[in-house]
């Protein structure tokens, strides 16, 4: 009829509606009436500022130190979690290419692109195995996690966060694909909505989900992926428990190292040496610790080297830009995939060329492989040239190069010059090298004077490195060669002899001093033929002889040396000449034998804290001089003009020369004391004085209320300011040496070598496994019994039982162990239980490798990706370690008596032996009807029967039992989750159940026949008629005595008489008669009706129900076909999808 | 020592069964000499690492372990759990397997050979760490001139725990004195058990502000304790005002088996820096030689400096390896032979090594040095939550 369409509504857009309407959005624009949201009443305006401060208030949390440097941190793991074919390669492939501009063919490992001028990520793709998962719950900062849109969530998902769950939840961002293939809006609308709720309740209420619609050219849409990485971008990280303890790494990369020969001999079984290269992360790394690799078991570091970063955040010069230039974009870290052409692999470097490769052809853009072979090629000279000409360093410390023999002298110095200016700007206690150079100076002449002028410069020869070191400075650039390197490094001495520097090192501090001096002479030392060490040579040696301290090289004394505690407290750097700081020469030994003297000997002997006294060095307080001059250390002293700098004035020292040479000057007073002061100290003393003076002035004028913090402002200035302690402290250190002090710090970039790692992991490597480096506390390189509080799974849908083998997940390990559950026996006892409670939580006690309280697990019966339903048996947390466990169960012990005395019973069946009931005695024993006793000794008759008394007499029929508790032992059982080595890495199988192995073997339960639930036959119980004895019934008193009467025989009066009535009695009772009879008439009649109108209704109701009954039929018909209908429609659906998923 | 590791193949699907409970324990340290014995027993528990120690008096006429050493071994095994020592027969080498520490109530009877310092010292160091607040009793000399007696132990050596958070409720109660040679002393050292231990920045030495001291006399006529008040003020009156000297006199019981006299003197600095020193009787000298000794033996304590007493550079030294992983810093006078051992020891046992520079690179005479460390991060990890 009319079926064309209605005419659309158009909106005028120009008068007066139009402006009215116009104004009304406008209106709404603006934001929200600020009357509407004022305060009505003072008491709402109290409740909103309460609630304003409440909500503060949940927005602290417990300051946590973030060990991450904030100024070049590791970067940012993101993991891409989901099942398979939900988009996880689309994702990060468009990621990538979001970064970088670059397209992978193929990715696999770990990908580290730079996102940020402050930020870099790496990105990984976790696999559907649930080892993989753990591993990638362990490190991930933030994750990725993919749903099916169009399916709803998989059991992967929620087990996957169930496992962030108990090792500490890092951020997840959901993302929602395959949106595409729901067709109808408001399905769609209706889905999103669905699976949000469903995502916030298992992360937060408002967690971010993203949607990506459909894939172009093999990617999401350009504009959805640019959104998700602004997110990614910005999103701050809070440090986690575990992370924030334990130093990782996560491989980007990994190298065989170990020999082919050994591999081939060994048929590819032998251990392998293996290095791994990554970003550290977490907390610093330190050498001595054993690292843990999930999948692969405990594993001994060898040797960590830092790299240079693959991936560098942008430097200084584009740090000026606001955003990160073009350049830097393409920079991506990805060496197990094929980025640029290059691909790394366990033990080859595998470079891509396209099509056919020729040098010629310039125009074809160039990957980093095809540069590296062309470089290859481009090389003219042999390598033995190559190294002939070039300027080798041989150690990564030695700042100078190594130099073939006929390299100029000229060269070689500019060179160092140039290092020592750096060097110099760098040095951290530039101001008092002055002083110091003095130092050095005195010693190089007083070394001269002693010294035959025999070593010139030689380059190769160096045999004799014990011998006095010459101070000939023919060549400048040996000498300074010496200088430049660590004061830790002990190989320095080592490499020496290869440039022929004859020079030992003695000071590493001062020698970093030298240059200054060295510099401001530079002028006239290049035109004066006469070294420079020359000039002013006897004034120095003047200088040399008055002054008799020198500094000692504490830390390289300590940790450098082979000489004795009190060799090295004796040692004086300024008496001897002859280096023996050198540690890892034997000669050392037969040189300088230990002189201990009698005293030191004793001391040793005794292993004493106290000193002895001895009697002459406290004599000289006897002296009133020498007791006056620490008058400057109390606070009564008056030396001390500064309070606030007394750090800098009382430490000028000049009274702690515990040598005994205290001139008069030197006691006199503190004028002369720095007299070698020079500009720099002055200007130091000087700032000190202001920045006292200043604190001072704060006190007193700044409001002292107005700089009080509260307590979480306070921590964290706390936290801040022990950071920035962390930070300086090793500053100026060198990193060879700061490595050893404080380890390698997160963020470096580092080679790992790794010992005796299984040949397996290597032969099975696979990209796709993640391989994770978890460092080791000291603490859990042990093994004990450890205690944990655990929950079974409410989705998991079987009981726990005791003595079933279960897998870990805890710390970075996974493993398997055999747990005896228990719970708390009202503080008195661990009671075993056989089996896990209900909803409760209940403890758990393995034998395993220890780990620290609190770290929180979660524990699967089985990994396999087979295992129907939910994997995640149990969640929890270590409560306790220990070497020893008390966990008991009950233990019944039955026995019967089988002689009676008054309160005394023999009761035999209980145990076998009389030692067994010498070890009862005074045991409680009870009845089963509950009279209580005591074991009190066996018999000699019986073996294993006892006496034992009752607080009543017990029947023979009482079974009589103790109540024993039998302590158990949890199996030390553990077995590593060896994924890793498998060439098939989801196949793992740990210890099977006896059930399991019995149904594999086919092999039938045993039966124990005692065990089996039989039906308790009671026989009724007679009870005999009490006789009480003749004699005893004489004596009773008559109340007490047994009635017993015979039954009487003839009849009695009331039986033997007769009754006759009178006249009007014989009426009285014919009416009474007659009255009765009438009565029972009508009630007979009234129930007769009563029963038929009964009859009637119940006719009645019966036809209602049948009424009612039909009318549910129908129901319930309707209904089910509905419901048959509905299923028939999901079955389609289902058949649709899937065809349609082959499709694509 | 081994890695734990197994081939695994499909149908392989059996486990390989427990290992022993060193399998990851890490190489056995191995040491020569009876010498820094304590230390390296403390280091070896602290850190879970086993410990060899051999030739222990190998040389010597009286060759092994001696008594005290001995007792010492047993006590440490009273406060652990899971400790396993193997003595050699002839007693010149010993295996330490440290278990963990367990704490609670012990008792234990130290040899008159050494004082009870001897073996409070190493308590000291692992009682924080234990699963249980350790209550321990401890019966012997109280006061000799080899150790720290117990009175230097409740005034100095306990407040030096306490920039690291440890204090709280560590106490030591002396119950009984005992001097050398009858003994019949009885101390009670109570210390609760700590989480993590705090590093401490303590550069400061500040000034000396107030002096205290103990006198003791014990079996003896009261006086002397007094004689040596009056000897060691006439040295000391002239720095400060602020001493005061205890003259502690116990009687009867409590006052042991032999006869003895001692002095303890403590000086404290405006940033609460302690320095001590004791002396004890002697025979054949006068109360007010013995006073005079212990002054100026206080009085070179000062002017070592520093912000820690030289008897307990390795105890501070230990606390700062075990603190958070964050930098410590400390003053201190030079080490003395023993802190050098340690600080050796302590690189062996946690890797752990210290940078040392002069406190004041501007000053050439200044001897005190500058201790900084970056903390382990030790985590009791014997500490119970149940």
């Amino acid at each position: 009829m009319d079926d064309h369409a209605h005419k659309a509504h158009r909106p005028s857009q120009s008068g007066g509606k139009a402006e009215k309407k116009k104004e009304k959005g406008k209106e709404k624009q603006q934001g929200f009436n600020e009357k509407a949201f004022a305060f009505k009443s003072g008491r709402k305006a109290d409740r909103q500022g309460r609630r304003n401060v409440e909500r503060d208030q949940t927005r602290l949390h417990v300051p946590l130190v973030n060990r991450t440097p904030d100024d070049e941190p590791p970067p940012v793991v993101v993991a891409i979690v989901g099942p398979p074919g939900v988009g996880k390669t689309t994702l990060l492939k468009s990621l990538v290419r979001r970064y970088t501009k670059q397209t992978l063919s193929e990715a696999k490992g770990p990908i580290t692109v730079v996102a940020g001028k402050k930020k870099r990520l790496t990105f990984i793709e976790c696999n559907n195995d649930l080892n993989s998962m753990i591993d990638i719950g362990k490190i991930a900062d933030l994750v990725l996690l993919m749903i099916d849109g169009s399916f709803g969530f998989e059991m992967e998902a929620f087990e996957f966060l169930n496992v962030l769950q108990s090792h500490g939840f890092p951020k997840v961002i959901g993302i929602l694909t395959h949106l595409d293939l729901i067709k109808k809006a408001a399905t769609l609308k209706d889905t999103k909505k669905a699976l949000k709720k469903r995502f916030w309740t298992e992360i937060y209420q408002g967690a971010k989900l993203f949607y990506l619609s459909g894939v172009l050219n093999g990617r999401y849409p350009d504009s959805e992926i640019l959104n998700l990485s602004r997110f990614v971008g910005t999103m701050k990280f809070r440090p986690l428990v575990f992370r924030n303890t334990h130093p990782y790494l996560l491989a980007d990369r990994i190298e065989d190292l170990t020999p082919r020969e050994q591999i081939r001999q060994s048929k590819g079984k032998c251990d392998r040496t293996v290095t791994v290269y990554g970003y550290i992360r977490g907390t610093n790394l330190r050498m001595g610790t054993k690292v843990h690799i999930p999948g692969v078991g405990d594993l001994d570091m060898n040797k960590v080297s830092i790299l240079g970063d693959p991936c560098p955040l942008p430097d200084a010069d584009s740090e000026k830009r606001r955003k990160l230039s073009e350049k830097k974009k393409l920079l991506v870290h990805a060496p197990m995939s094929d980025i640029g052409g290059v691909m790394y692999d366990k033990d080859a470097v595998w470079i891509n060329v396209p099509g056919s490769f020729s040098r010629g052809n310039a125009d074809v853009p160039q990957g980093e492989g095809e540069q590296m072979v062309m470089d290859m090629q481009d090389a003219s000279a042999t390598l033995e040239d190559a190294v002939a000409q070039s300027n080798i360093r041989l150690f990564g410390s030695s700042k100078s190069h190594l130099s073939a023999p006929s390299t100029s002298a000229k060269t070689l110095d500019d060179e160092d010059e140039d290092d020592e200016g750096f060097e110099g700007g760098s040095d951290e206690d530039e101001d008092d090298s002055a002083e110091e150079s003095d130092a050095e100076e005195d010693e190089d002449t007083f070394v001269d004077v002693s010294q035959d002028p025999r070593n010139t410069g030689r380059s190769a020869k160096r045999s004799i490195t014990r011998a006095f070191p010459s101070a000939a400075k023919t060549k400048r650039g040996d000498v300074e060669y010496a200088d430049s390197d660590s004061d830790l490094g002990d190989e320095d001495e080592d490499e020496d002899p290869a440039v022929g520097s004859r020079r030992v090192r003695l000071h590493g501090e001062e020698d970093h001093h030298i240059p200054s001096d060295e510099e401001s002479e530079d002028a006239m030392d290049e035109d004066d033929d006469m070294p420079q060490w020359k000039a002013n040579l006897a004034e120095r040696a003047q200088t040399s002889l008055s002054r008799t301290r020198r500094k000692k090289d504490w830390t390289r004394l300590i940790y450098n040396s082979t000489m004795t505690p009190e060799a090295v407290l004796s040692y004086d750097p300024s008496a001897s000449l002859v280096d023996e700081v050198d540690g890892g020469d034997e000669d050392d030994d037969d040189l300088f034998r230990v002189q201990t003297a009698d005293g030191t000997a004793e001391n040793l002997e005794l292993d004493r804290t106290k000193e002895p006294l001895s009697a002459d060095s406290l004599s000289r307080w006897e002296d009133d001089d020498l007791l006056d001059s620490i008058r400057g250390l109390f606070i009564t002293g008056d030396v001390g003009p500064v309070t606030g700098a007394e750090n800098y004035v009382d430490e000028d020292g000049k009274y702690e020369d515990s040598e005994g040479e205290l001139d008069g000057e030197d006691a006199e007073g503190d004028a002369q004391a720095p007299a070698d002061s020079t500009e720099s100290t002055r200007a130091a003393a000087l700032a000190a004085k202001k920045e006292a003076l200043k604190r001072k002035f704060d006190e007193q004028y700044d409001d002292p209320e107005a700089s009080k913090m509260d307590f979480y402002d306070e921590k964290k200035d706390e936290m801040a300011r022990q950071l920035q302690l962390n930070r300086q402290e090793f500053e100026g250190v060198d990193a060879e040496s700061r490595a050893l002090v404080e380890g390698y710090r997160p963020g470096q970039y580092v080679r790992i070598e790794l010992t005796d790692v299984p040949s397996e992991m290597i032969e099975n490597f696979d990209p796709h496994y993640p391989i994770v480096v978890g460092g080791l506390l000291p603490a859990e390189q042990r093994f004990g019994f450890v205690q944990v509080r655990i929950k079974r799974h409410r989705w998991y849908t079987r009981t726990l039982k005791t003595n079933d083998p279960l897998i870990f997940s805890l710390g970075w390990r996974r493993f398997q162990s055999v747990p005896i559950y228990s719970l708390d026996d009202h503080s008195i006892r661990m009671r075993m239980l056989k089996y896990t409670p209900e909803h409760t939580h209940c403890y758990a006690t393995f034998y395993g490798p220890v780990a620290v309280p609190n770290t929180g697990f979660c524990t699967f019966n089985s990994l396999s990706a087979e295992t129907p339903g939910f994997r995640v048996s149990a969640t929890g947390v270590v409560l306790d370690i220990d070497r020893s466990v008390k966990i008991v169960k009950k233990l019944k012990l039955t026995g019967v008596p089988y002689k009676i005395y008054k309160n005394t019973a023999f009761i035999r069946d209980m145990f076998t032996t009389a030692l067994e009931v010498a070890k009862f005695e005074g045991a409680n024993i009870k009845t089963v009807s509950g009279i209580r006793g005591q074991v009190k000794k066996a018999l000699s008759k019986q073996d294993g029967a006892f006496r034992a008394t009752f607080e009543d007499k017990i029947l023979k029929s009482d079974i009589v039992f103790l109540r024993a508790w039998y302590s158990i032992q949890p199996r030390k059982f553990y077995n590593p989750v060896t994924s890793l080595l498998l060439s098939d890495k989801g196949r793992w199988a740990g210890m099977r159940l006896t059930g399991q192995v019995r149904r594999e073997e086919g092999l039938k339960t045993p039966v124990n026949a005692d065990s089996q639930y039989k039906k308790v036959e009671r026989a009724p119980r007679r009870f005999n008629p009490l006789v009480v004895p003749k004699k005893l019934q004489a004596q009773l008193p008559f109340a007490s005595k047994p009635h017993q009467m015979a039954p009487q025989k003839k009849p009695t009066y009331m039986q033997k008489r007769a009754v006759v009535m009178e006249p009007e009695e014989k009426r009285a009772v014919a009416l009474m008669q007659q009255l009765r009879a009438l009565r029972k008439d009508q009630v007979a009649k009234r129930s007769q009706k009563k029963a038929e109108k009964r009859e009637e209704h119940k006719k009645k109701v019966a036809k209602e129900d049948e009424k009612r009954g039909e009318k549910d039929k129908e129901k319930r018909k309707e209904h089910m076909r509905m419901a048959g209908q509905k299923a028939k429609r999901q079955e389609d659906m289902d058949e649709g999808r899937s065809r349609k998923k082959r499709k694509t | 020592m081994s890695v734990i590791r197994s081939t695994y193949t499909h149908d392989r699907s059996r486990p390989e069964f427990s290992h022993p409970p060193t399998a990851m324990a890490g190489p056995i340290l191995h040491y020569s000499g009876h010498q820094h014995l304590r230390q390296r027993l403390v280091l070896s528990i602290l850190s879970g690492k086993p410990v060899k120690i051999d030739k222990i008096r190998s040389d010597d006429k009286n060759p092994g372990l001696q008594d005290f050493e001995i007792s010492l071994l047993r006590l440490l095994e009273k406060v652990t759990n899971g400790t396993v020592i193997e003595i050699s027969i002839t007693g010149t080498a010993i295996l330490l397997q440290p278990g963990i520490i367990s704490g609670g109530d012990c008792t234990h009877d130290c040899p008159l050979s050494r004082s009870i310092g001897y073996f409070m010292e190493p308590i000291i160091m692992i009682a924080p760490f234990a699963k249980k607040a350790l209550r321990l009793t401890l019966r012997g000399i109280t006061t000799n001139d080899l150790d720290l007696s117990a009175d230097l132990i409740r005034v100095v050596t306990l407040p030096h725990l306490q920039p690291f958070g440890l204090a709280d409720g560590v106490e030591l109660r002396i119950k009984k004195r005992g001097s050398a040679p009858g003994g019949g002393g009885e101390v009670v050292f109570m210390c609760p058990v700590v989480k993590i231990v705090k590093t401490i920045n303590f550069v400061d030495p500040g000034k000396i502000k107030r002096i205290r001291g103990i006198s003791h006399a014990v079996r003896v006529t009261p006086q002397f304790s007094n004689r040596m008040i009056e000897a060691c003020r006439s040295v000391l009156n002239r720095y400060i005002p602020d001493i005061y000297l205890y003259s502690d006199v116990y009687k009867g019981e409590e006052s042991g088996k032999s006869p003895g006299y001692a002095l303890t003197l403590v000086a404290e600095s405006t940033t609460t820096a302690l320095y001590s020193a004791e002396a004890t009787s002697k025979a054949g000298v006068s109360p007010e030689d013995i006073a005079l000794e212990a002054t100026r033996a206080l009085l070179s304590e000062i002017q070592k400096g520093g912000c820690i007493d030289e008897k307990h550079q390795t105890l501070v030294l230990l606390m700062m390896v075990l603190g958070s992983e964050d930098v410590g810093r400390v003053r201190m006078s030079p080490p003395t032979p023993r802190t050098i051992q340690f600080l050796r020891d302590v690189r062996d046992f946690f890797g752990i090594s210290f940078k040392v520079v002069p406190a004041d690179p501007l000053d050439p005479d200044c001897t005190q040095l500058l201790f900084s460390c970056y903390g382990t991060g030790y985590v009791n990890v014997n500490r119970t939550l149940a």
